[in-house]
């Protein structure tokens, strides 16, 4: 059996994965999918103090995050639907419409 | 009951036309606006006759709890008395044949339920003002009428002049409105009540009267009186009424001659136990109502605007009211009210068919010769301008010498004077518009003269009613050197209104003294004489039209004459020195406060602000990357320092 410290050394490598993602790629669907990663690294720290501390708290944290991930997919992928209707494209470079 | 049924049924008739009616045919509203009046009138002489038959006290009606706060309290509660009682009659009797003439008149508009739904209102706010038991009902009555005559005034909005007269009458009569209200909060400072019956116990019932309360008498009376100039258009606020007859012809007949004008002049009967108080208020209202008289009637003898010269006449005879209030002649004030309602109302709706006849033409130099075409309108007319002038027997006979003796023997010669003067000039001007009008060759247009003939029977009808009441009203109050009639009905009938405070009886001695009757008979004898031969003059100028003998008399007195064309400059003056110095005023408050200062300061701050974020905004390249970036690194470096 693991140890918890394998499973929070795993989370922080799927966490990072994500921040890489978010910073470097330039489609937004990948973008997106780097942030569920993100998500889900964390939803693995949670599950693993549970085993460790005994009690169901982070576990039903759990629960949360992924509903919450769900309705973040949903709207993000709508927006990026738009997004593309709208200006044709999904790379990042190319909407740089705030720029000052 | 029937009271409040007075008052609603004008209020319904409004709310019909105004917000259901407005899609359905001309007769409908016109129908829905007369019954509503009609309505109103019968349950004003059932409440009427009613009051009448239990001896004619006063009653105090009350509604309910309307305005409380501390130790003051103005329930809505309304008084049918003999003054009130009798203004309701006025108001409904008269409104009712002005409007089913209205029908008639505003037959070739478009939207006359505005007109009928405005017209109702009217009578409504009208009725709120007369039967209103403390001066918080009257006022909303007194600003509801000046709403109304403003929508009225600007019924045919699309010409900018007809607004600019509504907005005009609203200004001036706003001025007047200061007064009254600064009348009211006096009168709640000095007296702790608003209400017409208990100021009366006060006064009349009460202790003696503190030296503060009674210097606050003064300034009361005073106050209220400059909103009585405003609405009864007094000099100087009069400058509103002729410009008001830019509103159609029954407007002018109900609103601008029968009944709103003379809503300072019933106020001031209504308020005569405080008036009395005041001596040297009333020396002002009785000048200020002589000189307006005169000053009205001298402008009316060159017009040539039919209505014009009505107006102007309006304000002259409103002046005669005004000064039997100055002289403490209440009843002569009032009367003369009823009988001036009765045959101005008459005069303004036979103008109006003369001038629907004539195609909106109101010239009356293009009129003349119109007895032919118009016999029925011209009989009427003829007894109004007889009324009016004061032709023994008819009404203006007698209220109007009426008030000329009570001048004489409460105001003294000049007073009198300048009344005799206003009469023998109302007589002329009132000739002239006949003349001109009725009688003479035809100098109008081939087209309008081919189209000029008798108006219907809705026109006509209420004219001959008004002719017959212009004609025998005035018999309610004979004066006594007149002997075998019954004498001065309507005095006594009003006598029990009328209080002269103890502490001011000395102040009034002619009130109760005695004169002799060859004095009164002297000086009729005098406004008679100085009537026909007034009269005779305008005949012998203008029967056939403007004679060479008028023309050559404009040509000598050329200079009088076009100051009387322009009325005095007095609106160029108003002008020249209140309304361009405030128009001069907003200009600079606009362009350079407003413009300038605050908006400068206001988008300067903005300005600022843009200013430091151009110098910033670079760093801001809109790559969702770096934004990422910066805020992971913002993240790494608060997590750093709180960790470690």
């Amino acid at each position: 059996m693991p140890t918890s410290e394998s499973y929070l050394i795993l989370a922080t490598i799927m966490f990072g994965c994500g921040v890489f993602g978010v910073l470097f790629r330039k489609n937004l669907i990948l973008v997106m999918m780097s942030i569920e990663l993100m998500l889900n690294a964390v939803n693995l720290v949670f599950v693993s103090a549970t085993q460790t501390l005994g009690n169901v708290d982070g576990q039903v944290m759990v629960f949360f995050v992924i509903t919450v991930a769900a309705c973040e997919a949903a709207v993000g992928l709508a927006m990026v639907i738009a997004l593309y209707r709208k200006y044709g494209t999904i790379d990042t470079d190319f909407l740089r419409v705030l720029r000052g | 009951m029937l009271l409040w049924l007075v008052i609603l049924f004008p209020l319904l008739g409004a709310a019909l036309n105004g917000l259901l009616l407005r899609k359905v045919s001309k007769t409908v509203s016109h129908i829905v606006g007369a019954s509503a009046l009609i309505a109103s009138f019968a349950c004003a002489l059932t409440a009427y006759m009613q009051m009448m038959s239990a001896g004619g006290e006063g009653q105090v009606i009350f509604g309910f709890d309307w305005l409380e706060a501390g130790g003051f309290k103005a329930p809505f509660q309304f008084i049918l008395d003999r003054l009130s009682g009798m203004m309701m009659l006025i108001i409904t009797g008269i409104g009712s044949l002005i409007h089913i003439y209205a029908g008639g008149y505003m037959h070739e508009e478009k939207a006359t339920w505005r007109f009928f739904s405005y017209l109702n209102l009217f009578v409504f706010m009208m009725l709120l003002l007369v039967l209103g038991d403390n001066l918080l009902i009257m006022f909303i009555g007194w600003e509801g009428v000046g709403l109304c005559s403003y929508l009225l005034i600007g019924y045919w909005y699309e010409d900018d002049a007809n607004a600019a007269a509504g907005m005009k009458a609203f200004l001036v009569n706003r001025i007047g409105d200061i007064g009254f209200l600064i009348g009211v909060f006096l009168c709640f400072k000095f007296f702790g009540t608003v209400s017409f019956s208990e100021l009366k116990d006060i006064i009349i019932n009460g202790n003696a009267l503190t030296g503060p309360q009674l210097e606050a008498v003064s300034w009361i009376t005073l106050a209220l009186f400059i909103g009585a100039c405003g609405k009864s258009a007094q000099l100087p606020l009069y400058v509103w009424l002729p410009d008001a007859m830019a509103g159609p012809t029954p407007v002018s007949a109900l609103i601008h001659a029968a009944t709103m004008v003379t809503a300072g002049i019933y106020m001031m009967t209504r308020l005569n136990f405080l008036y009395f108080l005041a001596p040297d208020t009333q020396m002002i209202v009785a000048s200020v109502g002589a000189a307006t008289a005169l000053f009205a009637a001298t402008i009316a003898i060159v017009q040539n605007d039919i209505k014009k010269v009505l107006a102007y006449s309006t304000v002259s005879q409103l002046g005669y009211m005004v000064l039997a209030c100055g002289v403490g002649a209440y009843a002569g004030g009032v009367f003369h009210l009823f009988t001036h309602a009765c045959f101005k109302a008459l005069l303004f709706l036979g103008a109006g068919s003369v001038i629907v006849a004539m195609h909106h033409k109101q010239d009356m130099q293009e009129m003349g010769g119109l007895r032919k075409y118009m016999p029925i309108t011209h009989a009427v007319m003829l007894v109004g301008v007889l009324a009016i002038i004061g032709f023994p027997g008819l009404a203006g006979f007698f209220s109007k010498d009426e008030i000329l003796w009570k001048a004489w023997i409460g105001g003294g010669p000049v007073i009198w004077g300048m009344g005799a003067m206003a009469a023998v000039c109302t007589a002329f001007y009132m000739t002239r518009l006949l003349m001109l009008t009725f009688y003479g060759p035809n100098r109008s247009d081939h087209h309008t003269r081919e189209h000029l003939h008798e108006t219907s029977a809705v026109m006509w009808a209420p004219l001959v009613v008004l002719a017959i009441l212009s004609a025998v009203v005035g018999y309610l109050n004979v004066p006594h050197v007149i002997p075998g009639l019954p004498h001065l009905l309507f005095e006594h009938y009003l006598s029990p209104i009328i209080h002269v405070p103890a502490a001011a009886a000395e102040h009034w001695p002619h009130l109760t003294a005695t004169y002799s009757h060859s004095l009164e008979l002297g000086l009729m004898g005098i406004s008679v004489l100085g009537m026909f031969l007034s009269a005779g003059f305008a005949i012998v100028l203008y029967k056939n039209g403007p004679s060479p003998t008028a023309i050559k008399l404009k040509k000598s007195f050329s200079g009088i004459h076009k100051v009387l064309t322009n009325k005095y400059y007095v609106d160029e003056f108003y002008f020249k020195y209140i309304v361009d110095p405030l128009k001069d005023m907003s200009l600079f408050l606009w362009k350079i406060v407003d413009t300038v200062i605050i908006d400068g300061i206001v988008n300067g701050i903005g300005q600022a602000f843009m200013l430091v974020a151009g110098l910033t905004s670079f760093r801001m390249s809109g790559s969702l990357h770096r934004h990422a970036m910066v805020v992971m690194l913002g993240i790494f470096c608060l997590l750093t320092i709180l960790l470690f």
